[in-house]
């Protein structure tokens, strides 16, 4: 395996993922809104702040309106990280390695490059904003799909899952910190209707809300909530699960390789800072604290699977 | 003939209003005319469907090919630079009577071509023989004094061949040229029969087309045998200039059905007179390169300094013997235009037989007396430049304006031996779907089509059956490349 088709590899499936968690996090941020008549005059400031982009939103648009944010996130074509972007990125780094993936993978992120390129804000008209990301969301399960269907279980596959779990567990936390930093209603809304209808719809955008009526029944609790999305080694969107992924997928490309690997180190130390902790803990010590630890050592285990494995000098 | 003012009725297959050239010679109607069994059902099938159908087979096969990404890239074009590659849907269809004496032409020529490679980069018996005037080789832009050293694994300079044919007016095939350096176009060859394949799988079927699926297969055994030192399970690569080059996706296409890494110059390294890629694990031993980057950019310590596409110390890799290339350097010379008008008597020089495929009749403007002959009338002339491929710099006489041929005039009186000149062929026609984007009804009108069949050579010589049939899209046009605005079709060989 080359590095720069490593590289390739690894660019794709994580710009997919960033492409499916931004989709997730504007939908849930519009499904907010919809369910709690905003208080705010900008409701959409929050994802912006999120995303740490801003100041790069507000050199283009007067106002932080739905239309406006909508359009930056989708189809903006000079936000390097608008989900047509992330898809362009992964199909063009997929371009120059379809000798290594399956040609129905290719066919499949092809046909939604191609659908892409149609896009205009008329989509958010007609069908609609959740008929467009739910139709976006089937696109990326099933490119999920084929990926696990028809790709053989060698290096171009683990390089593949490596970007994707990495991207994963980055965005779960980032996701989490949307809803408990940013929406956090007024103190005396805490466990109200409005709280919990708000839990209700992160849970969903994380495909979560089963699987947590599956595991705790039907009231919602934030212990539980951050349980679920953060420590459920079941759960396929966890933190935990995802960097469980990431570590598994790196000790096998290091397993070849004769030095020891810090990335495998890093993931390694992160998973057992993760398993070490306790929801009721990390709410009381401070979650935002928490989730931007486990953003910031996701960044660097990228750093460092960089330096090992794809920088090519 | 003002095929566009035929009213073409709705319910009229659209065969009924086909009227084939004057004075031109119609592939598909003199297959009927001859017509066996076997290729009735074509006609039925596909020249008997109304307009209506045939739009809609147009607009699936293009649907088909932007689905699959089989593009080309345009050089200097602004407006996103990929492109389908136009698909005509109606196939050209070779007997196996014809194909079996092409077949063993083609093997000729690619053969006689390798020998003559091994000759100019060895021995110069040619020369001493005077059968090729050395001067012309000495001259030849592509002449590479850096291949002189190197010794090709099996004495193989041409692993991959295309060889360009036209028929003429009566019908015979004539080669066009010879393209023996990188020759592109088989990824569509490939791709054009899958499409056809799933849009009329009965028809192929019926008319017992023969199968090109082995050729990736043929490819690598090809490559593999080429390895130095008859290694059994050599290391292939194949090295592309990158997502840029025109002919990226053939690229792709072709590592991917070999199964290949495919590799840019960055990727490779050349250390203690071997070659190395540089894979997450470290570096691993290439040993053989099917290389689609040009001599100039293969190695910037030889060839071109400025290149980033080569690998510094490839050639010194090559002459150590470490490694393998397809092709070999310096192939050029062989389907220089010029060097061409010999290809005849080299193969009698060295297999003492006669060329089983004739070539067109070729003035080398080097010469005075012929240089006369084509300045008095250059007007009825095709003038080519002897070291350009791909249809540019190509002067057609007939078509061309007084201004450019005073130009062409001067250019060759400026420099003659950089050009050749040829009598205009007037290439075989073939029905092709017309109007198929358009608001009215598609209908077929004959166009101007030539054939590359693709050989290769490893231990033995294999042809894939038919090649890449191109077509001239614009009425009249006798210009077939991609690059210039032509098409495609699916090319049927028929099982014997």
């Amino acid at each position: 395996m080359l590095k720069r088709i490593a590289d390739h590899l690894f660019w794709t499936a994580r710009n997919l993922e960033r492409a499916e968690w931004r989709a997730r996090l504007v939908e849930v941020n519009y499904q907010l809104l919809i369910e709690t008549p905003p208080r705010d005059l900008q409701p959409w400031e929050p994802l912006l702040a999120i995303f740490g982009e801003r100041e790069e939103f507000s050199e283009r648009y007067a106002s932080a309106d739905e239309a406006s944010v909508l359009n930056y996130f989708t189809l903006d074509a000079d936000n390097p990280n608008s989900i047509r972007n992330c898809i362009n990125v992964a199909r063009s780094n997929a371009r120059a390695l379809r000798n290594q993936l399956s040609s129905e993978l290719w066919l499949g992120l092809n046909t939604l490059y191609l659908a892409a390129q149609e896009w205009t804000p008329e989509v958010f008209k007609w069908p609609g904003v959740f008929a467009y990301f739910a139709e976006l969301k089937d696109s990326f399960y099933q490119l999920a799909g084929i990926r696990r269907g028809t790709m053989p279980r060698d290096l171009a596959y683990d390089f593949m899952e490596l970007g994707s779990m990495l991207e994963r567990a980055e965005d779960v936390a980032r996701m989490l910190d949307v809803k408990y930093h940013f929406l956090l209603p007024r103190l005396e809304d805490v466990g109200g209707a409005i709280d919990l209808l708000q839990w209700a719809a992160v849970l969903r955008s994380a495909s979560g809300l089963e699987a947590y009526r599956k595991r705790y029944g039907g009231a919602i609790r934030v212990d539980n909530v951050v349980d679920i999305l953060l420590f459920d080694p079941t759960f396929p969107r966890s933190a935990v699960y995802s960097v469980g992924r990431l570590r598994a997928f790196i000790d096998r490309i290091a397993a070849d390789s004769p030095e020891a690997s810090a990335a495998a180190a890093a993931a390694g130390k992160l998973l057992a800072e993760i398993n070490a902790s306790k929801p009721a803990e990390i709410i009381h010590d401070g979650l935002h604290q928490f989730l931007l630890h486990v953003q910031d050592s996701c960044a660097e285990i990228s750093e460092l699977v960089f330096e090992e494995y794809l920088k090519a000098a | 003939m003002g095929m566009t003012a035929i009213e073409v009725s709705k319910s009229l297959p659209v065969w009924a209003a086909y009227r084939a050239g004057e004075g031109l010679f119609d592939e598909m109607l003199d297959l009927a005319k001859r017509s066996n069994s076997r290729s009735s059902p074509i006609t039925e099938a596909l020249l008997s469907m109304p307009p209506e159908a045939l739009a809609d087979l147009c607009a699936r096969a293009e649907a088909m090919f932007r689905r699959m990404g089989v593009t080309f890239n345009v050089y200097g074009s602004e407006d996103g630079t990929e492109r389908i590659f136009p698909f005509d849907p109606i196939p050209r269809v070779i007997d196996a009577e014809t194909w079996a004496m092409l077949e063993a032409g083609l093997i000729q020529r690619v053969r006689v071509l390798n020998a003559f490679l091994a000759d100019v980069y060895g021995e110069g018996c040619i020369f001493k023989d005077g059968v090729v005037p050395r001067d012309l080789i000495l001259g030849c832009p592509q002449f590479r004094r850096a291949a002189a050293g190197i010794r090709p694994p099996l004495g193989n300079y041409v692993t991959v061949g295309g060889i360009d044919l036209v028929r003429g007016p009566d019908g015979r095939f004539h080669v066009l040229e010879d393209n023996v350096r990188t020759p592109s176009g088989v990824s569509y060859v490939l791709e054009n029969r899958v499409v056809m394949t799933r849009l009329v799988p009965d028809l192929i079927r019926a008319c017992r087309v023969r199968s090109i699926e082995r050729y990736p297969t043929d490819l690598l055994q090809c490559l593999c045998e080429i390895a130095p030192g008859g290694k059994s399970h050599p290391t292939v690569a194949l090295l592309t200039p990158g997502p840029y080059n025109s002919a990226f996706f053939e690229h792709v296409f072709l590592s991917q059905q070999m199964g290949v890494e495919l590799v840019e110059g960055r990727d490779l390294v050349c250390m203690d007179l071997k070659l190395y890629m540089k894979t997450v694990h470290g570096l691993r031993q290439v040993d053989v390169v099917y290389r689609r980057v040009d001599d100039d950019f293969l190695d910037p310590m030889v060839f071109r300094s400025d290149s980033q596409l080569g690998v510094p110390g490839l050639a010194a890799v090559l002459r150590a013997g470490n490694a393998a290339i397809a092709n070999a350097i310096g192939t050029g010379v062989a389907d220089d235009k010029a060097v061409y008008a010999y290809t005849p008597a080299m193969i009698r020089y060295y297999f003492g037989e006669e060329p089983i495929i004739p070539i067109v009749e070729t003035y080398l403007l080097r010469d005075r007396d012929a240089r006369e002959t084509v300045l008095k009338d250059l007007d009825r002339y095709v003038v080519k430049p002897t070291g350009a491929s791909g249809g540019y710099g190509v002067v057609i006489g007939p078509h061309a304006s007084e201004r450019e041929l005073e130009e062409t005039r001067l250019q060759i009186m400026r420099d003659p031996a950089a050009f050749i000149a040829q009598p205009v062929v007037s290439l075989s026609v073939h029905p092709t779907v017309v109007n198929a984007r358009a608001e009215t009804a598609p209908f077929l009108a004959p166009r101007h089509i030539d054939l590359r069949p693709f050989v290769l050579l490893g231990a033995k010589p294999r042809v894939l059956p038919g090649g890449l049939t191109r077509v001239a899209l614009r009425e009249g046009s006798l210009i077939v490349n991609s690059s210039q605005g032509g098409g495609s079709k699916d090319t049927w060989v028929l099982e014997a």
